[in-house]
């Protein structure tokens, strides 16, 4: 059991940051109370995780084997490199830093699953495109039908709320698919647990830190991003639930946090404007680069570390 | 749709309708009592219309503050709430406009001389046209109803007009031979009267503003 707390504070943290990329924009604005996004959000998780996150599991454990003790250092490795991104301010990606991690172990163990990385690694170049091609699709379709229903303003106004949480509970439930590997794949590559015992147990920790850490982080990134009218938050909420579910079929778990600034940017495409600042891009670009190598280094480091041995001269 | 969860919404939406049927009371009994002051100036029927219209307009604020408080409970989304809350504090300057008006009268014992009343009459009923049209406006956006251009153009008309006859009574009345006093008073009373239309045109044209604001 203790060998899992490393994957069980990686969910943890990764809950804590993550949720605000499915609820953020609607709490942030006060569209949603928090205390119900966060319910509802760990509840899909789990829903999610146990449901769906089979396909992802089967994707990181496949990237290399594993034994218990490289399982316990990647997701160290991964949950100190979201850590010091986080410190560093910068938008860290749990799924760069657990893959960046695995890639370590890989290289130590001289045996790195090249197909299933390359996978991986379109995945992540696909994600913030896929993101801004879906809201860019979904935005022109449904502003169409929204602009030519006679909806009133009460009407509207309920319409999208209610639309935001079912969207919301539907990216909850993709993020829970898509992550739950990030949490505990390892461990089934070590053959520490089963698959559904890796999803439940990712699941809950995530969903541990939806309720517990999520609330400050929801209620800004909404503010830091960008402010967006209510039916394009609608969208990105939409376009992001879409995204992080079309890789869980796939089977590769990705960035949400990559989802939102690519359907972000698919706003700021129909609108004409610029909805992302230059600063938060350069940001995100240097986190997308530096992620998978800090937590790559991170477990080599370690993997190397545990190795020393005190010689007593 | 959803009415069910949205208990305090419905009840907003149900206190602006309040409000607008409120609005409209304040409007027949300003205007009775600005005609009955025409027809007998300072007489009790007056009076009494006057308390009458003080009376809707303490009625409308209550139903503001209403609405602020469920606003301020976070009724609504952010937008909708600004919109509603922004719509309501421009529209709510009109009754006090009629309150002043009412309130000039009376305490200034003002006596409109019979050669504006005419003119009077016609700025009080244009203004009082824009005013319902404005209440059919406020509605139709609320309800995403169309339509809603067309009355900001008939408010628009009504308010030109407003200024025209308001302009032609300042001079009619700088031209005239009563007290200079009385014509300080007058034109004070008939700018007041200006203000009527002029908000109801500001009001129009937020609402317009608001419409286009909230298309995707």
């Amino acid at each position: 059991m203790y060998s899992l707390l490393g994957g069980i504070f990686l969910g943890w943290s990764l809950g804590a940051n993550d949720a605000s990329n499915i609820f953020g924009t609607a709490v942030s604005s006060r569209m949603i109370k928090f205390w119900t996004a966060a319910l509802l959000a760990s509840v899909f998780v789990i829903l999610g995780a146990l449901i769906s996150g089979q396909a992802g599991i089967e994707t990181l454990k496949s990237l290399t084997s594993f034994n218990i003790s490289q399982a316990i250092i990647s997701s160290i490795a991964a949950a100190l490199t979201v850590s010091v991104m986080t410190f560093l301010g910068l938008p860290v990606s749990t799924s760069q830093a657990v893959v960046g991690a695995i890639i370590g172990i890989g290289i130590i163990n001289g045996q790195l699953n090249i197909a299933g990385l390359g996978k991986v690694f379109i995945c992540w170049f696909t994600t913030p495109i896929g993101g801004a091609l879906i809201t860019i699709t979904l935005y022109k379709f449904l502003a169409f039908g929204y602009n030519y229903l006679k909806i009133g303003l009460f009407g509207s106004d309920q319409l999208l709320k209610t639309c935001l949480i079912i969207s919301g509970s539907y990216g909850a439930y993709a993020l829970g698919a898509n992550n739950v590997a990030n949490v505990t794949a390892v461990f089934v590559g070590a053959g520490t647990l089963s698959i559904f015992g890796a999803a439940l147990i990712g699941g809950l920790s995530i969903a541990f830190g939806i309720l517990t850490f999520s609330r400050p982080v929801m209620e800004t990134i909404g503010k830091k991003l960008v402010s967006l009218d209510p039916f394009s938050a609608l969208m990105v909420s939409m376009a992001v639930g879409i995204t992080i579910h079309i890789y869980t079929i796939i089977g590769v778990p990705v960035s949400s946090s990559q989802a939102v600034v690519g359907s972000v940017i698919g706003i700021g495409i129909i609108k004409g404007a610029s909805t992302v600042n230059t600063h938060t891009l350069k940001n995100i670009l240097l986190a997308w680069f530096l992620t998978p190598v800090i937590a790559c280094l991170i477990a080599i480091l370690i993997t190397f570390g545990s190795y020393l041995k005190y010689t007593g001269k | 749709m959803f009415k069910f969860f949205f208990k305090q919404e419905n009840k907003v939406e149900e206190l602006i309708y309040k409000y607008l049927e409120n609005f409209q009371l304040i409007c027949e009994n300003f205007e009775k009592a600005v005609f009955s002051c025409i027809r007998e100036p300072l007489c009790e029927e007056f009076n009494f219309l006057k308390e009458q219209t003080d009376k809707y307009e303490s009625k409308a604020d209550d139903i503001i503050d209403e609405i602020n408080n469920l606003m301020y409970g976070k009724v609504l989304i952010p937008d909708s709430r600004e919109d509603i809350m922004k719509l309501l504090h421009a529209l709510d300057k009109i009754p006090g406009y009629l309150e002043i008006v009412l309130f000039m009268i009376k305490y200034q014992k003002l006596v409109i001389p019979e050669k504006f009343f005419k003119d009077i009459q016609d700025l009080i009923e244009v203004s009082l046209e824009a005013c319902e049209a404005l209440s059919k406006q406020i509605i139709g956006f609320i309800k995403k109803e169309s339509g809603t251009r067309i009355l900001m153009n008939i408010i628009d008309k009504h308010e030109s007009h407003c200024d025209y006859i308001e302009k032609r009574l300042i001079q009619k009345t700088f031209s005239s031979n009563i007290d200079p006093f009385i014509k300080l008073q007058l034109k004070e009373l008939i700018i007041c009267m200006g203000d009527i239309s002029d908000q109801a045109d500001r009001v129009s044209k937020m609402i317009n503003i608001l419409s286009m604001k909230r298309r995707v």
